[in-house]
């Protein structure tokens, strides 16, 4: 019958009015009976009736909610099977909603800027001249430069506050095309001198530090000393280039100063595709581009510099690595999905091999086949339907330690959260998987011999195919979870080396906390360097504090303060250009504080003061890689800048300055330290911001407080930071690492967990099913630990088929992880035995108890149960 | 969907065509309806209520006819059917293709 919403709607008003019309309906045909009785009929009056009653019912819907209702009672009257499969069924689905938000949000959904698909960024960094020939020649793109962490004093506004900033083309609002909520966005010429004085704030900034002030636009503040007019607010939820960035200023872009032009800083480029662009033409350009500005450099550059340049889509770059991490997670929390699938379909078959004579009475009574198949397709789906409730309320727990895998300051991560569509892709996921596990149940009981299983009672007779393909079942489950042990393992070892790695140092009972003067409050050094004299000297007096000292950086804060350097012995030149050193600023205190061991010569003392002669420090590796096989004490080096050389007065040890993972990022030939007083830092400045640091003698909690109030009662006018102590700043570093880790930790155990589960549900229901069986043997003289051997034996075939694919399915799946692994290779033999190992441990566990059960049973109790 | 008494068979799906048409002339209860029928077919269409009462919801569902009740001619109350703009509609397509079909049936069983 062709479909029509009219009589659609009638029918649900008939459905509706049941009742009445049944009344009717009676008084109806009772009026037809009379009338009949005059001319003296007959009929079938409950025919009429009940034909009429199906006329205006749903009948599919009815039988379905009859079957809904029907499923409830079963699951209910097992409470045991229902929680445990729910249960396992809620942990896949929960895992999967909180992993499928994270990967739509971040990796599917396009970003939230105009037309995002033609956004692009120019990979590795331009100087400002680079920025400028880029907007000059390209006819491909509009582009904009962004800097991604550039700090900010802010002062007048409360207490003074240290503020993380981005510095942007005039462009950058209008090539990104995200307006700013109130007021507007930098305004062409905007980046040039002397028009720069203007600021946009974030969301953020503007409700903490301004109250939300709907005047806002239009007022000036002082950053770094120098006033700005705040000229926007850009909108809640705008994190680009991070989620730290609470304020946007325009860059300097002056022609006319060479050095800054060309030499200070080097920034990303983004870019818009001009309408017809497309991303090759775009590159194409990039090479163009960047040869010409290779030419037009006052001084050399490398051999090939920047020839790498790529054109990436901007959301490739902003996800960058945590792609690849969210995809083993997702590939991981799918795999225990799977686990959990195969584990409720086992569990199913074999609660069907008991239900056959349930059903084989419903068949008999005239249930079809596919009545029945649909019946406990609807047990299934249901279950699914309870595990999926619960894992929602799983998901959103989940959500938060799947959060902490990532980069806190990742662009879009705040807005990620269980919304209408990771529940869309979970109600889908829902019903897929409760048909997907129910299906071979239902089929398996559906296709069964009436007379004889009501004859038999049906406990013993089983058929072969489906108790093959619940072994297959456990088998998959164990291929599976020998992956993500496997994974899990080398996490473990993982965690482990880096848990041995030494960092250099010592970071126990160390304070730090960060002081910044505007960099114009050191324009005379000598107003700086008393600053921080008088506070090293303030901090000596704290009760607690043994050592003291400053630093312009401290290990794993992230920062990396490096300085191209001309080296003895290494004239430059294109091949060789100036090598860029870490260029550590410290008091003479800090190396005896941080127990950094000096191996050759001195270290830094009082002594080596502004006006005496210049020296520096080199780390071990430093110095062997200028002078190998020579004493670097007494050899010479110095910033590109400078006129004089510095000696190198002592060598000292590596130290990890930038990550637990590896010392130095790509392109940095090394490190050295300078003391404070004769420091410079990037783009030959003295540095004004330092790390004050502080070993105390017993808790470091209690100095805390009392070094911060000391740090701003020295001057209100400078930003002092949170108080750290190392431990966590070197725990911090690794933190995402970490719960990486533990995330792929938990996913196994989970995994194992359920595939336990599996295999004690498999060997328990088939020694159920073998008990006539085992009585023959033991009545034929098997001994009990023959029972429990032969029982225990045939389970392991099945693990032992599951654990050999799962190597395989593991060598396959590792590769991917390896790039997450730290001093362990991704097809470490140790992890591989050691899991496979475990597994058979597990696994004869599991099927052990069972299997001793069915061993105590009495033979001649067993041979009479039929 | 058989007649209940000596009468013969109706082509399946008949009925709701002959229903219509013994609305045509205006509102009739269930019982008269079938009166209709019996008397015009010469008692040979016969239609119990088990067929006519399922047939008349199925009628009232697709909006081809439409039930008010009144009091009959026994002074009780009675629900009227009337044919309603869609079933004249229904009637008269219905009636062509049966037409159609009858020709094409008394065609087959003269020549073939």
């Amino acid at each position: 019958m062709r479909f029509s919403l009219a009589r659609f709607c009638r029918h649900l008003l008939f459905f509706w009015r049941r009742e009445r019309l049944e009344r009717e309906l009676a008084e109806e045909i009772e009026h037809h009976r009379a009338l009949m009785r005059n001319d003296r009929e007959m009929g079938n009056i409950t025919l009429a009736r009940e034909e009429s009653r199906d006329v205006w019912s749903f009948l599919s819907l009815e039988n379905l909610w009859h079957d809904v209702r029907y499923a409830a009672r079963i699951l209910r009257r097992n409470p045991g099977f229902t929680a445990l499969a729910g249960l396992s069924l809620a942990l896949g689905l929960g895992g999967n909603a909180a992993m499928f938000s994270l990967v739509n949000t971040l990796l599917i959904r396009p970003l939230p800027y105009r037309q995002p698909e033609r956004l692009i960024r120019i990979t590795s960094a331009y100087p400002t001249a680079g920025l400028v020939l880029f907007q000059q020649q390209s006819r491909t793109m509009d582009v904009a430069s962004v800097n991604p962490d550039a700090e900010f004093n802010l002062t007048g506004e409360g207490e003074a506050v240290r503020i993380t900033g981005s510095v942007v083309s005039a462009n950058f609002f209008s090539v990104l095309g995200m307006p700013p909520e109130r007021g507007r966005g930098f305004e062409s010429g905007e980046d040039r001198p002397g028009k720069n004085a203007v600021v946009v704030l974030s969301d953020a900034l503007w409700k903490t530090k301004f109250a939300g002030d709907p005047q806002v636009v239009g007022r000036v503040v002082v950053l770094n000393g120098v006033n700005r007019e705040i000229v926007g607010v850009m909108p809640p939820g705008f994190a680009f280039p991070s989620s730290r960035v609470r304020l946007w200023a325009p860059l300097t872009v002056n022609p006319s100063d060479m050095e800054s032009y060309f030499g200070g800083m080097y920034n990303p480029l983004i870019a818009r595709l001009r309408a017809g662009a497309t991303a090759a033409q775009a590159q194409g350009e990039v090479r163009a581009i960047t040869r010409q500005l290779d030419n037009a450099f006052p001084f050399p550059m490398p051999r090939n510099w920047n020839m790498d340049s790529r054109v990436i889509s901007l959301q490739e770059d902003i996800v960058g690595d945590v792609r690849r991490r969210l995809l083993v997670l997702l590939a991981s929390v799918g795999i225990v999905l799977l686990v959990a699938c195969a584990n409720v379909a086992s569990l199913l078959l074999a609660r069907a091999t008991s239900r056959r004579k349930e059903i084989a009475v419903r068949a008999s009574l005239g249930a079809g086949r596919f009545r029945i198949v649909r019946q406990l397709l609807t047990e299934s789906v249901l279950l699914a339907a309870a595990g999926g409730a619960a894992g929602m309320l799983l998901a959103s727990v989940a959500l938060r330690v799947f959060r902490s895998v990532l980069p806190v300051d990742l662009p879009g991560l705040a807005q990620v959260s269980i919304d209408g569509r990771v529940v869309m892709f979970v109600a889908a996921l829902t019903i897929a998987t409760g048909l997907a596990f129910g299906m071979a149940p239902a089929l398996s009981t559906s296709r069964i011999d009436l007379a004889q299983t009501i004859r038999a009672g049906g406990q013993r007779s089983s058929r072969g195919f489906w108790v093959h393909f619940r072994g297959w079942l456990i088998a998959a489950e164990v291929t599976l979870t020998v992956v993500l042990l496997v994974a899990a393992g080398l996490a473990g070892r993982s965690m482990r080396a880096m848990a041995d790695v030494n960092p250099g140092f010592n970071p126990q009972r160390v304070l730090t906390v960060r002081i910044s003067p505007n960099p114009s409050f050191c324009t005379a050094r000598t107003k700086c360097i008393a600053l921080y004299d008088e506070l090293l000297q303030r901090a000596r007096g704290v009760a607690g504090a043994t050592d003291v000292a400053a630093a312009n950086t401290v290990p794993l804060d992230g920062k990396f303060p490096a300085i191209p350097a001309d080296v003895e012995d290494h004239p430059k030149s294109a091949d060789f250009p100036a090598p860029m050193l870490w260029a550590g600023a410290v008091t003479a205190g800090y190396l005896p504080l941080m127990r950094i061991p000096v191996l050759a010569g001195r270290g830094f003392t009082e002594a080596d003061g502004a006006n005496s002669e210049g020296v520096v420090l080199l780390t071990e590796s430093t110095a062997r890689r200028f002078w190998p096989g020579e004493n670097a004490v007494g050899k010479h080096i110095k910033p590109v800048w400078d006129d004089h050389w510095r000696t190198v007065v002592g060598i000292v040890a590596d130290v990890h300055q930038y990550g637990l993972v590896n010392r130095v990022p790509q392109g940095i030939a090394g490190a050295m330290y300078m003391p404070y007083t004769q420091s410079v830092v990037d783009d030959n400045q003295f540095p004004a911001a330092m790390n004050l640091l502080i070993r105390t003698a017993g808790d470091p909690a209690r100095v805390a407080q009392e070094i911060r109030a000391l740090a701003v009662e020295q001057n209100p006018n400078v930003p002092v930071g949170r108080v750290e102590t190392m431990d966590s700043i070197v725990s911090g570093s690794i933190s995402d690492f970490r719960s990486t880790m533990s995330v792929l930790l938990s996913f196994a155990f989970t995994a194992l967990v359920l595939a336990a589960i599996g295999i004690y549900g498999l060997v328990s229901h088939s020694v159920t099913q073998q008990t006539y069986e085992i009585g023959v043997r033991m009545a034929l003289g098997a001994t009990k630990p023959g029972i429990v051997g032969l029982i225990v034996g045939q389970s392991l075939r099945f693990v032992a088929g599951g654990a050999l694919a799962g190597i395989g399915a593991a060598f396959a799946f590792t590769r991917f992880l390896s790039s997450l692994l730290y001093g362990v290779s991704s097809t470490d033999p140790l992890t591989f035995v050691g899991v496979i190992l475990f597994l058979f441990g597990i696994a004869a566990l599991a099927s052990c108890a069972p299997a001793w059960r069915a061993a105590q049973t009495d033979p001649l109790i067993s041979l009479r149960v039929d | 969907m058989g007649a209940t008494t000596k009468s013969i068979e109706i082509f399946p799906g008949t009925l709701d065509l002959l229903i219509l048409r013994a609305l045509t002339a205006g509102p009739r209860h269930g019982y008269g309806i079938a009166q209709r029928l019996r008397q015009v077919s010469d008692d040979i269409v016969q239609v119990g209520e088990s067929s006519l009462y399922p047939a008349l919801q199925r009628l009232l569902l697709n909006g081809w006819v439409k039930a008010e009740w009144g009091a009959s001619e026994n002074n009780r109350r009675a629900r009227y059917y009337t044919l309603t703009a869609a079933g004249r509609k229904q009637l008269a397509s219905e009636r062509a293709e049966f037409g159609r079909m009858i020709g094409a049936i008394q065609k087959v069983l003269e020549l073939a």
